[in-house]
């Protein structure tokens, strides 16, 4: 069958590095359709991907959108809102919005840190396990089984606890409970594929695992791992806010979390006006953030894997 | 059938005996003098050492003196008679401690646990019942965005607008302090004021998961032919809705609602936090403060335990009411 071949090493040509051409074509492909998943956006998903680039935007220029410093007083101490400071200082008089704009870059870190990690390296350890089997996948499937009823929370204020306090130590905690979801769904994947014919003829023509695991596996699961990802991000935001509002956070980088727990650990603040800026806005920021990612995923599930319908 | 349990029951030993092993482990694993920091309130005052003999007695009170294996295995004894350590900061058996807190988190989740299940199957029977009509889709949205927002944020804004704002309910605590009670009723009220708020953040944030999926499986009962030999009868749409498809839509929530306490528990550690209510989640926020360790570990491992338990449970449950499993 010469076509086949034909087919494998056409397809192989298109994807070497060395062709500027052949790139730029693609990264524009890309970009089409990405521009069509998210024309077919209902109202909500659009809305949502707004407020998350609003965020990744304020994350990114964080110095320049805020005119005072993030971790210096800058005017009087539990101000309002208005003169000068747009959404009021905290109790050490540090402006808010600075703050916000620096907690949205330390909450977007956390957040792709922890999906990066759990996401890619759940989904390689499905993958594997599912493409090799036997003892490896009948331990790497108990080990699920048990991560899947411990309650992850109070662990991961264990681990948190034990660790100390810091960005790298709270990605790490968060990515060992969050590998689980991509693993399960990568490993399912593969023991689909493993049966498919296509899969077969490659393997009878000679394609070793490493050929497989780029050209076809990859490709496949690739778009249900990265929605997953975008899924783990909200979650490990909502965590490390859980764990800074417990006072687990890194007290050098504040984030959303943080600045809640201050403004909770406030004396009083129940009984004054403080709360409607000082908690208020890092409570819609977060939950923006939140709710955003969740609903975005929720669009991008059902663009990735056709079977999900409501 | 009793074999699969045996079987389930097998499994879920072998986890928990991974939950007291890691528990063992990760103090010993972590580097560091424990007694480095036993007698300084904080880590810059450290230079307040200990002097050799009372390292040396500290060292043989807690057995670290001891090889590895058989501090596991005293380990493993204490436990098994209860005692779980004693707290550094408080002065009292953790047992102890922990024991006089948990009735308040389980009273919380497990209230949550029941109203969510109830609110949001009704809720969902009812979206299902009249799919695409507007109660339908207004409910659905609704759902979706509350079921996203994490509880701690959503106690946290019901505590600020219900409790500080307009003042209808207490801001923390469980019960109110040196009251006069009356009556038995109005202590059992008091209880009640106190424990709505947290509960509703619970509630609503869970209410989410039950909805779609109790929408989602009436959708597909409704569908099922004996549904059509029931419309056929002529049956009221109430006695369909819920004797008929009710029952068999009920499954898959079962199991959902045992297999999501994990993650409610996590909730309830943060509400409880939000409204000081006095169950074990305030308990690990003030001994993480302290860096109380034993304390931390006794929580954490009597939160496991009780969540595997309520999942074997639920399995043992599930194969009661569906004839499908068990046989």
């Amino acid at each position: 069958m010469p076509e086949i071949t034909d087919l494998m090493e056409t397809g192989q040509d298109s994807t070497l590095p060395g062709a500027p051409g052949a790139l730029a074509a693609k990264a524009l492909d890309f970009l089409r359709k990405t521009a069509k998943i998210i024309k077919n956006f209902s109202l909500l998903g659009k809305l949502s991907l707004a407020v998350i680039i609003f965020f990744i935007v304020l994350a990114v220029f964080a110095p320049y959108v805020s005119a005072y410093p993030y971790n210096l007083p800058s005017g009087k101490s539990l101000a309002p809102p208005g003169g000068g400071h747009p959404l009021g200082t905290d109790d050490l008089g540090i402006d808010i919005w600075a703050q916000l704009c620096r907690g949205a870059k330390i909450s977007l870190i956390v957040g792709l840190g922890t999906a990066l990690l759990a996401g890619l390296g759940g989904g390689l350890l499905g993958i594997i396990s599912g493409y090799v089997g036997g003892i490896l996948d009948k331990f790497l499937m108990r080990l699920i089984d048990i991560m899947l009823v411990i309650p992850d929370f109070p662990v991961m204020i264990l681990l948190a606890a034990f660790l100390g306090p810091s960005l790298i130590n709270i990605i790490i905690v968060l990515a060992l409970f969050s590998w689980v979801s991509s693993a399960r769904i990568a490993r399912s994947q593969i023991l689909m594929l493993k049966e498919k014919t296509y899969i077969k003829s490659a393997e009878l023509y000679g394609a070793g695992a490493w050929y497989l695991m780029w050209k076809h596996f990859l490709p496949e699961i690739f778009p249900l791992i990265a929605v997953q990802m975008i899924r783990l991000t909200g979650r490990a935001i909502i965590s490390e806010a859980g764990l800074s509002f417990l006072g687990l956070g890194d007290p050098t980088s504040k984030s959303w979390g943080l600045i809640i727990h201050y403004a909770t650990s406030f004396k009083g603040i129940y009984f004054t006006e403080f709360w409607k800026w000082w908690l208020l806005y890092p409570w819609l920021f977060l939950t923006a953030m939140v709710t955003s990612l969740a609903f975005i995923s929720r669009e991008l599930e059902q663009v990735a894997d056709p079977r999900v319908k409501r | 059938m009793r074999q699969k349990t045996r079987m389930r029951l097998i499994e879920y030993a072998i986890t928990i005996w991974v939950v007291i092993t890691l528990n063992f482990l990760l103090p010993r694993l972590i580097p560091g003098d424990p007694f480095l920091v036993l007698t300084s309130q904080s880590a810059e005052d450290e230079e307040i050492v200990l002097s050799e003999e009372q390292r040396e007695f500290l060292f043989h009170y807690y057995g670290l003196d001891q090889p590895v294996y058989k501090q596991y295995f005293i380990y493993l004894g204490e436990l098994f008679r209860g005692n779980m350590g004693f707290s550094v900061y408080y002065k009292q058996p953790v047992s102890h401690i922990v024991m006089h807190r948990l009735p308040w988190t389980v009273f919380m989740v497990l209230s949550s646990v029941i109203l969510s299940t109830l609110i949001g199957t009704i809720l969902g029977c009812f979206s299902a019942w009249r799919r695409e009509k507007w109660v339908d889709k207004f409910l659905f949205l609704f759902m979706i965005f509350f079921s996203e927002i994490p509880s701690f944020l959503l106690g946290l804004i019901l505590l600020f607008v219900f409790a500080a704002g307009l003042g209808l309910f207490p801001l923390a605590g469980a019960v109110t302090h040196f009251a006069d009670f009356q009556s038995g009723w109005e202590k059992a009220w008091d209880v009640l004021h106190h424990a709505f708020l947290p509960i509703a953040a619970l509630t609503i944030s869970h209410l989410g998961g039950t909805y779609l999926l109790g929408r989602n499986s009436m959708t597909t009962v409704l569908e099922k032919d004996y549904l059509r030999t029931a419309w056929a009868k002529g049956l009221p749409k109430k006695r369909v809705i819920f004797r008929h498809a009710l029952k068999n839509a009920l499954l898959p929530i079962v199991t959902r609602v045992f297999l999501s306490l994990g993650s409610l528990v996590g909730g309830a550690i943060l509400v409880e936090n939000v409204f000081s209510y006095p169950g074990l989640g305030t308990l690990m926020r003030e001994s993480v403060r302290v860096q109380d360790y034993p304390v931390i570990q006794g929580i954490f491992l009597v939160v496991t335990v009780c969540v595997l338990l309520a999942n074997f449970l639920a399995d043992v449950v599930y194969r009661k009411i569906d004839p499908r499993v068990g046989s």
